[in-house]
């Protein structure tokens, strides 16, 4: 078992130096050039390392990937703009989204001593794993997608994020249903995220009058068959259903299937491409609630949308701006304790704490417990097959 | 009433499936003694097999005519159900017959057929990607309303289902109970050896009951793919449903089979009827499984190795 583990971290280690030659291999000429141009040479030469822990394998890599991009793009436009003072790598770590490869993850950025800040973990459940290892380690984290609420009162104190919790997107989604619905069906998948959020929008409408009922189905269900059959019957105007995406497809296709005609409704972990290709016609005129932001429409996140489909040929998808403001935030952070002088753990943590960084998706600042403060909750709708962004969740009717 | 008939027909349509699948285990638990625990994958090969014909077919789905669909669904059958017969002959040659031919304990299969499993759910994961929800292309209507049974919709892949089933399935019971391969499957099942005796090769008979399992199963696997979802690990859940539907009906009897996966799959969805909440469905349908075995230890139909039913 020993063996195989460190084998396994070997390989990670392995396929992150790899990664790292061939980004050193990519920024050397622009490098050189630069030192050519009559920079301080001197202190130019000092290399710091960025950590990111993500899900790059596994069901959710896609997450994983989106985010890992954002990232490079950020620290190689620090690099190019060349009045850092500094160069900068990124050092990837890959978790496949699960809490018990967490650790060793953690431990392979914590080892290597260039690395002062994280961008991550993104997800709620490697980020409970690990968030004291980091602490201990006063190793600052940025987590652009982590969305469980009790994370920042866990005692992890590195720990901030930019994203609201699943609890403001939950409150301001059932909010909204409220609005025009007296009958609310709320299905969850019975997993952690699922559950939290649809408890959250449960109590909300409740809170608000509306009559809920309330029903769990195990994300291993393959036939929603029955549970989208109860849901029409019950003669509710709308759903709510906390999970993931590629069961949320499966349930909209029997929802579709059992005839139900009301407002179909899901969280941030329903809102992906997965779903998208999962449910065909059958999610169209489902929404979305996240706190994310789409950068293929948001006039703010225009140059780094072209700058990411340059150089990905892809366009930027979930979580993706949220990434490159951690990143370019965090980046922030370096200079400020490199400005300071002989740069620590501690001092990138500090000047994390005290950061007010104007991103494309938020105004990253944080408050004592690591919260953003202030975040924003976009209502999504997937029409024609595409999901589009309408607008903060507040202002929508 | 008219939600009781919904549920209903729901149940039936997934009870079919599990009766397909069912009988796989069935099968082969006749001949050999033996539950081929690979089978949920030969069952999930099938609905691949299938995909690649279908969308080969009818690319993603657009501007397929009418007249068209009854073929594709013709063709989405039969490949799924080759592809899977091809995977369970390969798997009773490479995993199974090796063993038998030196005397292995019956433990031994247990963990072939487990080992087995493992390597084909993995390697469809390597092949075709480990999404969960991967389906056919639209190239028809299936939500389609036909008739009304007591004020419950039947759709047009309700009936596709449930009649592609009922049609194999007779045609099953036929090739058991009246074919000279029925005959000696019936004998192989009673008592090998003797069997043997009387001219009967064995090999060739335990070969081709996987060979029809696996034809049941594939078939299922596309019908499965339609209505749901598929990804390399659909098999698992249906795969132990139908093993205890067949265990339901008395494991080893057809007729068994087919009624343990019907009976199931109405359990199943009959759960919102009396109001116990949807998580609870996996529990209910295992409690009626344990109260039936209590009270027919061998199943409803009992226990008949060897015999046409």
């Amino acid at each position: 078992m020993r063996t195989r583990s460190l084998a396994k971290i070997a390989a990670i280690g392995i396929a992150g130096a790899l990664a790292l030659t061939a980004c050193s291999n990519s920024s050397s000429p622009s490098g050189t050039g630069l030192g050519g141009g009559g920079s301080s040479s001197n202190t130019s030469n000092k290399t710091y390392k960025i950590g990111f822990q993500g899900a790059l394998s596994g069901d959710n890599q896609q997450l994983g990937i989106n985010e890992i991009n954002s990232v490079n793009l950020a620290v190689d436009e620090a690099n190019q703009k060349g009045d850092l003072g500094f160069k900068l790598e990124v050092l990837k770590s890959d978790d496949g989204g699960t809490a018990d490869k967490a650790p060793a993850a953690a431990a392979l950025l914590i080892q290597d001593t260039a690395v002062l800040g994280v961008v991550g973990p993104i997800f709620s459940g490697p980020t409970s794993a690990t968030g004291k290892t980091y602490a201990a380690a006063n190793m600052g984290l940025i987590s652009p997608s982590a969305t469980n609420a009790t994370l920042t009162s866990s005692g992890f104190t590195t720990f901030h994020r930019i994203v609201p919790t699943d609890g403001v997107e939950g409150t301001q989604a059932a909010e909204w249903l409220a609005k025009k619905n007296k009958k609310v069906f709320v299905v969850d998948d019975t997993s952690v995220y699922g559950k939290g959020v649809a408890d959250v929008v449960a109590k909300t409408l409740q809170g608000k009058g509306v009559s809920v009922t309330r029903q769990g189905v195990a994300a291993t269900t393959q036939d929603y068959g029955a549970i989208a059959q109860t849901v029409t019957s019950s003669g509710a105007t709308a759903m709510f259903y906390g999970g993931y995406d590629a069961q949320a497809a499966l349930f909209a296709k029997a929802l579709t299937a059992s005839g139900f005609k009301g407002l179909r409704v899901t969280g941030n972990g329903g809102k992906s491409t997965v779903f998208t290709s999962g449910s065909g016609a059958a999610g169209n005129g489902w929404y979305f609630s996240c706190g994310c932001q789409d950068a293929t429409t948001a006039p703010e996140a225009k140059a780094f949308n072209d700058a990411y489909t340059a150089k990905y040929n892809t366009p930027p998808s979930t979580y993706s701006p949220e990434a490159y403001d951690a990143a370019n935030a965090l980046i922030d952070a370096y200079k400020t304790a490199v400005a300071a002088g002989n740069p620590t753990r501690q001092s990138v943590e500090d000047a994390i704490s005290k950061l007010d960084y104007k991103g494309i998706t938020t105004e990253v600042k944080f408050a004592s417990n690591g919260e953003v403060a202030q975040a924003t909750v976009n209502l999504y709708e997937q029409k024609d097959g595409k999901i589009v962004q309408l607008g903060n969740i507040l202002q929508q009717s | 009433m008219t939600d009781f008939m919904s549920y209903l027909v729901l149940g039936i349509t997934r009870g079919s499936m599990y009766a397909l699948i069912a009988l796989g285990y069935t099968l082969v638990y006749g001949v050999l003694q033996l539950i081929n625990f690979a089978h949920s994958e030969v069952f999930m090969s099938g609905a691949f097999g299938s995909y690649a014909i279908v969308h080969l077919l009818v690319g993603d789905g657009k501007g397929t005519p009418a007249w068209a669909v009854p073929f594709v669904l013709i063709a989405g059958i039969l490949s799924g159900a080759i592809t899977a017969a091809a995977i369970a002959w390969t798997l009773e040659r490479v995993a199974y017959r090796p063993l038998r031919k030196r005397g292995a304990p019956k433990l031994a299969f247990l963990i072939s057929a487990i080992g087995a499993s493992f390597f084909l759910s993995q390697l469809a994961g390597k092949l075709f990607g480990r999404l969960t929800s991967n389906s056919f292309p639209a190239f028809w209507d299936q939500n389609h309303i036909i008739f009304h049974l007591f004020g419950a919709p039947v759709r047009t892949l309700q009936i596709v289902i449930v009649g592609s089933a009922v049609v194999m399935m007779l045609f099953l019971d036929r090739l058991v109970s009246s074919t000279k391969l029925g005959r000696s499957i019936r004998a192989v099942s009673e008592d090998a050896p003797t069997a043997a005796l009387m001219g009967i090769d064995i090999d060739k008979t335990i070969s081709r009951t996987f060979i029809i399992g696996g034809l049941l199963g594939g078939a299922a696997g596309f019908l499965f793919g339609l209505n749901f979802s598929l990804g390399n690990t659909m098999g698992f859940l249906p795969g132990v449903k139908a093993f205890a539907a067949a265990v339901l009906g008395g494991i080893g009897n057809i007729r068994g089979a087919m009624i343990g996966g019907l009976v199931l799959g109405i359990v199943e969805n009959m759960v919102p009827v009396v109001h116990i909440d949807t998580s609870w469905t996996d529990v209910v349908a295992f409690v009626v499984l344990v109260l039936v075995l209590m009270f027919r230890p061998t199943g409803i139909l009992g226990e008949r190795l060897g015999r046409a039913a």
